[in-house]
């Protein structure tokens, strides 16, 4: 039972990271219909900036996380402005193949500045916590609540503002918003960058779980896939809901049946909902 | 100039055979065949992309069912060569009968991430859970039997042999693509939902075509095999799915000769320019762009107005 609890938990963390990185890819496939890899490539560089100024420059960890915000707003807009832009109404096979030659180009950049070999990054709180006979990494911990914190903030402002209200309306119809006289692609290219800030940050917290590699753009960029095709494109709710539930799925499997079959289990899961709603990314 | 050349297959034919054949006797046999097997896995994936208008991001998967097929046949079964060889081609052509089902059913993006995500899944299969008859991470050697002059030991039979399958691939690639299943292929690219207006069961051609695309595709895998003597799990590693689309969309995706002019270019360039060029990756992408913004046609796209 303990155990179960603690694959519970395990899972809300895992799902936590995942709906924080996912929901800026699901924000750029819903709201302008383009798959985006290069989202990978931010996560990987929010690790790596975390890397550098944590590890190499000795750094407080929360200083290291805010480096790789700042690091992923200026990378975040070279891409929308020179790449993402260029694909708006055009047939999405360039998307994909021009986002993912991003990722290719700056995991190649990546493993010529650090080096190809993985790099630890130890965990920032080192405590663990006890309740009852479950125990549980105080970091771990932090996460779900952050995740959970991304939520409400991002709730807040998809109904509050007036950016988040124009967004919100752009994903129903982008014609009736650009109607009005709203320049909507200005107003997605803000989102572009919030939503990448949060793959920086989610690099960020998965640092510490695991070890870094150049390539770790290109592992969790699926996973996220899989994310935001269960939860429907476009959907905050149900993006949260998909990335926690495949979170779920993920440690569970890696508990109960074999730990390296988690990635494959996620994928199976995504086919089966993929039989049962056929699903159209926008026009 | 060229573009006459499309217009009659048994040019189309001649040109291939007399290209690959100089470029094997001037550089290398066994480097060539490699290329050779290249430019049938180009022509099985553009046969969806080109022709169908979906990009699969997953095609190594029925690469490696190909190759697995015919390795883990001539493995634990039989060593007979042609044997094996088909194997691979019904393996391929079978996963892709299975997926296809739901595969096909969607489009675009979640075609294309679906397609990823099932090679994801065949290449943790391959290397974990079926690893007593893959042979997991080291793969499996192979040994296949001889008959007089059919010898796959021998380099030159090799060549032979693979240039052959090229030929028939592409005279019936270029049959189908001219027949009136290939132009409603076409139109259901242009605009699927008027060719259902006219009556027709896209889904249904949609779904044979993935089939004709998979035993392609695992034919080459099954050359491979052949080619190589062992498959291992790079034969079907997800990450390699990039070559391909690379290939086609340099050759000029939608045409025959294109995805074999795409496979050769990006063989040539992958074993002769590779160790000059010390950041493949960066390489890789930057080029990748330039074809994705600036040149759509591809190489044949233009060659063929010369």
């Amino acid at each position: 039972m303990i155990n179960f609890i603690q694959s519970i938990l395990y899972g809300l963390t895992i799902g936590g990271i995942l709906y924080i990185i996912s929901i800026g890819l699901s924000l750029t496939f819903g709201a302008m219909g383009i798959v985006n890899f290069a989202h990978g490539l931010i996560y990987a560089v929010g690790a790596y900036a975390l890397y550098s100024v944590a590890t190499l420059l000795g750094a407080n960890f929360l200083v290291g996380a805010l480096a790789a915000v700042a690091v992923s707003i200026p990378l975040a807009y070279l891409i929308e402005r020179f790449i993402i832009r260029r694909l708006y109404g055009q047939s999405i096979d360039y998307a994909i193949i021009a986002t993912y030659a991003v990722l290719l180009i700056g995991a190649d950049a990546l493993k010529w500045f650090f080096g190809a070999s993985p790099l630890p990054i130890s965990d920032p709180v080192g405590e663990l916590w006890y309740f009852g006979g479950l125990q549980m990494p105080a970091f771990r911990v932090i996460i779900i609540a952050l995740s959970v914190l991304v939520f409400l903030g991002l709730s807040l402002f998809f109904k509050k503002t007036l950016v988040g209200k124009i967004v919100v309306a752009g994903l129903q119809d982008r014609e009736a918003v650009r109607s009005l006289g709203i320049k909507v692609e200005r107003y997605f290219a803000i989102v572009f960058v919030i939503g990448s800030a949060l793959a920086a940050l989610g690099g960020v917290l998965y640092a510490p779980l695991s070890t870094l590699d150049p390539y770790m753009g290109f592992e969790i960029i699926i996973l996220c896939f899989a994310v935001v095709i269960v939860g429907g494109m476009g959907n905050l709710r149900g993006t949260a809901i998909a990335a926690f539930t495949l979170g779920m799925v993920h440690s569970l499997t890696a508990a109960y049946l074999v730990s390296s079959a988690a990635d494959a289990m996620v994928y199976v899961v995504m086919a089966v909902v993929l039989i049962f709603r056929p699903i159209d990314a926008p026009a | 100039m060229f573009s006459k050349v499309e217009k009659y297959p048994a040019l189309t034919l001649a040109l291939i055979a007399v290209s690959f054949l100089i470029f094997g006797y001037s550089t290398s046999l066994p480097k060539i065949t490699d290329f050779i097997i290249f430019c049938i896995f180009v022509i099985g994936f553009d046969l969806l992309y080109g022709h169908m208008g979906q990009l699969s991001f997953g095609h190594m998967l029925y690469l490696g069912a190909g190759a697995y097929g015919c390795g883990m046949f001539a493995y634990h079964v039989y060593p007979d060569p042609f044997l094996s060889l088909l194997v691979g081609v019904l393996v391929g052509a079978g996963l892709a009968a299975i997926l296809g089902l739901v595969v096909v059913k969607t489009s675009h993006a979640a075609f294309a991430l679906l397609n990823l995500a099932l090679n994801e899944v065949g290449a943790y299969l391959v290397l974990s859970p079926l690893h007593t008859w893959t042979g997991g991470e080291d793969g499996l050697s192979l040994f296949f039997k001889s008959y007089g002059f059919i010898n796959f030991s021998d380099r030159t039979f090799r060549f032979y042999f693979c240039l052959a399958a090229l030929l028939l691939v592409v005279l019936l690639v270029v049959r189908l693509v001219r027949s009136p299943y290939g132009i409603l292929l076409k139109s259901i690219k242009e605009n699927e939902t008027r060719v259902k207006f006219l009556g027709y069961n896209t889904y249904m051609y949609k779904y044979v075509t993935f089939i004709i695309s998979g035993a392609i595709v695992g034919f080459s895998g099954a050359l491979t095999s052949l080619n190589l003597a062992y498959c291992n799990t790079s034969l079907m590693a997800p990450s390699r799915n990039v070559e391909v689309i690379f290939a086609a969309l340099m050759g000029g995706a939608g045409s025959v000769l294109g995805a074999v002019v795409g496979g050769t270019a990006f063989m040539t360039i992958s074993n002769y320019l590779a160790s000059y060029i010390v950041r493949w990756e960066m390489f890789l992408g930057v080029a990748l762009l330039a074809f994705a913004f600036w040149f759509r046609k591809g190489i044949w796209g233009y060659a063929r107005k010369l």
